[in-house]
């Protein structure tokens, strides 16, 4: 059984249907990544997934359950956390509040403890600015807290929406490099990429998003090497 | 002016002033996590006092359908003082449920919210009237119980008079305002409330149930609303069921003049207000009421963002 199964989901935001019958899944310890062009519907997909935007129709369940009509805050506490479009750190909380709001879900002192530590290890920088407030971090370590303070809830999978968005590309290098690292860990995650080249690349599998449909599915190899693909969205 | 004259109007402008900012902290509390203002918060303040009346002297007066009746029982005036913003802050929970929550559940503007609080204050305020009619209320003076009314002070061979209420309002005020500083910012509530203010979406992303705190928004609002009601009601009387729509007014000047959405700022501009008040002179008397919004006009002149206000920046 996949960890995350849409089934025939469609959204609508007023009578514009942005997604419609989708069918996606994602394996325990995969990395899977969304890719389409703009207003495809790839971050409308991720958010009705975390509670964000109401689902239209379809099935969406997490590890078993049915979490379609449930709120963000259940999700989380299912163990499925999204980092949003934008980072969307708080800007006057420190580095350090932003982190231990990300574990606002938790209880065991000791363990929030442990993962702070740990999240300091992954990002040496914002152990260096933790006492700053998060709106003075560069867009790169904003990621990076964005990342940390997702992580911070102790999931079982991470929904990564435009990781990579307006960042340096030796920054993005780092992002990826953050993600494979996490992905072997155990880490299942979901990604939204717009530099769907190299998103593929650190996937497993990938869908491609065309007007809130699913255009074409496969291993990312495959898709990577695929001409339709290739001329669409990876710009050869 | 003498000495004596100057410090009488530094304590009643600190009095009345903080009364001022604990009103206002109540609207800015709101404001800073809807992002629009709560019209029935004057209402509430109405009703907190009237409240605290009748649990602290236990009479309903001679009009309205209580006319005549007592209360079977009457309470200290501290405790009086808790029970009525203890009600005034679940008046405040009410407001929510029926002005606030159902537009929001249907995505409605949220200015609309504007409209559905001001329908709501009007109910409230109807309400009172229906029941304890329109008649002015006065806390009797042995309300206190043994404290007496005022003390005189010699200053400069001038007297300066201290009401013992100025001086409650003043440790009310500061006590207050420690355990809200203490709360927002050493509490993992009110962090989670802080964050809840700054992104309500990222907020509910990070697991925190936005309603929830909301509702606990609008419970402390109007505790903060039913507390000033009761100060003020122990200061000048309570004037007829709507004696809280110019304080209401007066309050939305403070937030403005302090900075929408500020929590220091409220506190500022109302202490800012209270002063100017106190200072007016004798022969100006009659423009009390003005005084508020003449400050802010100029105030808004200099700093269009308010006093501690933060300079909005459009993100492209």
């Amino acid at each position: 059984m996949p960890l995350l199964e849409l089934d025939r989901v469609s959204v609508s935001y007023g009578p514009v249907q942005a997604v419609r019958e989708v069918n996606l899944h994602v394996e325990r310890g995969e990395v899977v990544t969304l890719i389409g062009a703009n207003g495809a519907g790839k971050s409308t997909i991720l958010r009705t997934i975390s509670g964000l935007a109401r689902i239209g129709g379809g099935a969406l369940n997490f590890d078993g359950k049915d979490i379609s009509r449930q709120r963000p805050d259940a999700i989380l506490r299912l163990g499925l956390a999204h980092c949003p479009e934008g980072r969307q750190v708080l800007a006057r909380q420190s580095v350090e509040d932003n982190l231990l709001l990300g574990a606002y879900v938790r209880k065991d002192l000791d363990g929030i403890d442990r993962d702070l530590e740990s999240s300091y290890q992954m990002f040496p920088r914002l152990r260096e600015r933790r006492l700053q407030p998060a709106g003075t971090l560069s867009g790169g370590e904003q990621q990076m807290l964005a990342i940390a303070r997702a992580l911070m809830s102790a999931p079982r999978m991470l929904l990564l929406d435009e990781p990579s968005l307006g960042l340096a590309p030796l920054v993005v290098e780092e992002i990826f490099s953050i993600i494979d690292a996490l992905n072997a860990r155990g880490m299942t995650i979901l990604l939204v990429e717009q530099n769907a080249r190299l998103a593929l690349k650190h996937s497993h599998r990938g869908y491609v998003l065309e007007s809130g449909q699913i255009a074409a599915t496969g291993q990312a190899r495959e898709l990577l090497d695929d001409s339709r693909v290739l001329e669409a969205y990876l710009g050869a | 002016m003498n000495i004596a004259l100057f410090l009488q109007n530094i304590l009643n402008g600190l009095s009345i002033g903080a009364v001022y900012s604990i009103f206002a902290l109540g609207y800015t509390l709101v404001f800073s996590i809807l992002g629009i203002i709560n019209f029935a918060h004057g209402a509430v303040f109405t009703l907190g006092a009237y409240c605290t009346y009748a649990l602290a002297v236990g009479d309903f007066g001679l009009n309205g359908l209580l006319a005549g009746l007592s209360m079977p029982f009457r309470l200290p005036f501290p405790l009086a003082l808790l029970g009525g913003s203890l009600i005034a802050g679940i008046t405040g929970v009410l407001v929510e449920r029926l002005a606030f929550r159902p537009l929001r559940a249907k995505g409605a503007d949220a200015l609309l919210a504007l409209v559905s609080s001001l329908g709501v204050a009007l109910i409230i305020v109807n309400l009172l009237q229906m029941l304890v009619g329109a008649e002015i209320y006065s806390f009797p003076s042995d309300i206190f119980g043994s404290l007496p009314m005022a003390m005189i002070v010699k200053v400069g061979g001038k007297v300066l008079a201290v009401r013992t209420v100025q001086i409650i309002i003043l440790a009310v005020s500061m006590v207050l305002l420690v355990l809200l500083a203490w709360f927002m910012n050493r509490t993992r509530m009110g962090k989670a409330l802080q964050a809840t203010a700054e992104n309500p979406e990222t907020a509910s992303l990070l697991g925190i149930n936005v309603d929830r705190y909301i509702v606990s928004t609008f419970f402390i609002s109007g505790v903060l609303g039913g507390l000033a009601g009761t100060l003020i009601g122990a200061s000048f009387g309570l004037a007829g069921p709507y004696f809280g729509v110019s304080y209401g007014l007066k309050g939305l000047a403070v937030i403005v003049l302090g900075g929408l959405g500020s929590i220091p700022g409220a506190v500022l501009g109302g202490v800012v207000i209270g002063l100017g008040e106190a200072f007016l002179p004798p022969d100006y008397s009659s423009l009390k009421e003005a005084v508020a919004f003449i400050m802010l006009f100029f105030i808004l002149l200099a700093r269009p963002q308010g006093l501690l206000g933060r300079q909005t920046i459009q993100k492209v």
